[in-house]
């Protein structure tokens, strides 16, 4: 198990990560969502002590990463995808760390093997491609067989069948009872991975929770209507206090009000109900739902003006989530 | 997850990892053989001229000072020390290993030790060749002259000066491994180093003479590189104590470079 507690983190006058606190718990993928700069890799880097924090503290299974006696055999983490000088042969590579980490030489074939990299463990790891180079981060983070595994990105530059691949890989690592902490900023392949998601934004926390409830919460009450009397039956339901959009097809969206309320407006008014389906957000939605705030400051200070244009604040945050690094 | 016993790794476990990483860089290898060819070669050419050369004053070092002329290749040996020690550190910073590194070692003074040592022990002994090549090297040269003083590794001082160029070698190599660790960028750290073997002495060139005596006296890499003379110079310090000198300005640049390496972020 990973505790973060009170961890504050400052790069000059900016604070990376600002009292942060939560804990990652083994038996299931964690995923660590967030916007750009919102503190994820200071924070995977504090774990690891790469990062010395301003203030608070990172434990791993109760002990600091800097004092456990043998930290690859308790901890794999891939960081950054090319942690390796390009001139070394990506089997010398490995044997380097296993050789500090006193792992048997074996286990470096092992871990070649597991990845798919063995035909090509006797290639300068300078010639990989981005994917490969992030197999390669993965082979050295497996190399101690640790119980506690973070991957920060790990499926940047991986074609879909590495994608494929690395998702089972880390739900088949967490049904093993390992910690797996991951980021990513795909939020399909997070749904797709995580079972629980820990949001930051501006390096405090949002949310932590399990996927399910994230997306419960932040769908609201957001139904599709569809009648042959929508006209008439608008006015009943913004009485009611709801917020009625247009919908594909001559749908209407109603929003604001529970499903069953909506029934029972267009019952009383009269209006002949064909469909009434509560609308599910996506993760991705419950993201941006969730980190609206974080952009929309952001958007403000930019401009200097409170309020903002919505449509640029909307483009903001495709931004935001569209790009990593 | 292994079950068995949890096997802690040490300082010799780091140090045959820092091995492991030096020799698998073949960029290390060439640049250390072509080193030991440049310095051997370079000495060779500069004693040959020097003995060839038709008119010699008195003050003629090769009179003088015979051993002086057969190690005179190696001011450059020092620089591609320098420059070595700066890029076995930079090198992992530049290429991002740095992390690898300190994930599996999270104790950076025991990977800055280890790297420390195993660089040493692989200059000072390449070194060590290199000094007994240029020797030997050199004696066949000066044999074709008899005029000259053909120093014989018997003779006084003559073996302690020939196995000084070795240490002193490695303590400059170490100058660069030091400011490797400050400063992390490859060009910085480089142009920090020729500036303490060249750059600084030539401005003390500048000073009033009274001065530059004092100073040169006890600037490190003046003063360390006593130890190939065998005849004392004039305001200089005497061998030991110059290497002392020098070996002493190493020791404090590694401690600042420990100071800052376990204080700051990767």
């Amino acid at each position: 198990m990973i505790q973060v507690r009170n961890l504050t983190k400052r790069f000059g006058a900016k604070t990376a990560v600002d009292d942060l606190s939560f804990d990652v718990q083994p038996g299931v993928v964690t995923g660590f969502l967030g916007p750009n700069g919102a503190g994820k890799s200071t924070t995977f880097r504090a774990i690891v002590g790469l990062v010395r924090p301003d203030a608070g503290t990172v434990t791993i299974n109760g002990a600091r990463y800097h004092d456990l006696p043998a930290p690859m055999r308790e901890v794999g983490a891939l960081l950054e995808a090319k942690a390796y000088h390009p001139g070394r042969k990506a089997r010398d590579h490995l044997l380097a760390l296993a050789e500090a980490s006193r792992i048997p030489r074996r286990r470096v074939d092992e871990v070649l093997g597991l990845v798919g990299l063995a035909d090509v463990a006797r290639r300068k790891a300078g010639t990989f491609s981005l994917g490969m180079a992030q197999r390669l981060g993965i082979a050295a983070a497996l190399l101690g067989d640790p119980p506690v595994l973070l991957f920060d990105e790990p499926v940047n530059g991986l074609d879909p069948e590495g994608i494929v691949w690395v998702r089972t890989l880390m739900q088949s690592l967490a049904a093993e009872g390992r910690t797996v902490f991951v980021s990513s900023h795909l939020m399909s392949e997070m749904a797709l991975t995580a079972s629980h998601v820990i949001v930051v934004g501006r390096g405090r926390l949002i949310a932590d929770s399990s996927i399910e409830d994230l997306v419960r919460a932040s769908s609201g009450s957001r139904a599709r209507l569809r009648s042959p009397a929508t006209a008439s039956l608008v006015p009943h339901l913004r009485a009611a206090g709801a917020t009625v959009e247009p919908g594909e097809d001559g749908a209407i969206i109603v929003s604001g009000l529970e499903l069953a309320a909506v029934g029972d407006i267009a019952f009383q008014a009269g209006a002949p109900v064909h469909e009434l389906t509560r609308i599910e957000a996506s993760l991705e939605e419950a993201f941006m739902e969730l980190t609206k705030d974080e952009f929309e400051f952001r958007a403000q200070g930019a401009t200097g003006a409170g309020g903002g244009d919505p449509a640029g604040t909307r483009a903001q945050k495709l931004a935001g989530t569209g790009v990593q690094k | 997850m292994s079950a068995g016993v949890l096997v802690v790794p040490g300082l010799s476990d780091t140090a045959r990892s820092e091995w492991t990483k030096m020799r698998t860089l073949l960029s290390t290898k060439v640049t250390l053989a072509v080193t030991a060819l440049l310095v051997i070669g370079l000495s060779a050419v500069i004693t040959w001229a020097a003995a060839s050369s038709p008119r010699h004053g008195t003050d003629s070092q090769i009179l003088v000072d015979p051993l002086a002329v057969i190690q005179s290749g190696w001011g450059l040996g020092w620089l591609a020390f320098e420059v070595l020690g700066v890029l076995v550190v930079t090198n992992e910073y530049s290429s991002g290993m740095i992390a690898s590194t300190l994930l599996a070692t999270p104790k950076r003074l025991r990977v800055m030790a280890a790297k420390g040592a195993i660089f040493s022990v692989v200059v000072g002994l390449l070194s060590l060749v290199m000094t007994f090549v240029n020797f030997y090297v050199g004696h066949a040269v000066l044999s074709a002259y008899p005029q000259f003083y053909d120093p014989a590794l018997g003779a006084n001082d003559v073996l302690r000066a020939v196995l000084g160029m070795a240490l002193t070698s490695t303590l400059m190599g170490l100058v660069g491994f030091a400011l490797g660790v400050v400063l992390r960028h490859t060009a910085g750290a480089i142009t920090a180093s020729v500036a303490v073997l060249f750059v600084l002495p030539l401005v003390l060139e500048a000073l009033p003479t009274s001065w530059r005596n004092a100073v040169e006296k006890y600037w490190p890499t003046q003063a360390g590189s006593q130890l190939e003379h065998v005849s004392r110079q004039a305001h200089a310090l005497s061998a030991w104590w110059g290497t002392g000198d020098l070996a002493l300005f190493v020791a404090v640049l590694l401690g600042i470079a420990g100071w800052v390496l376990v204080r700051r972020d990767v």
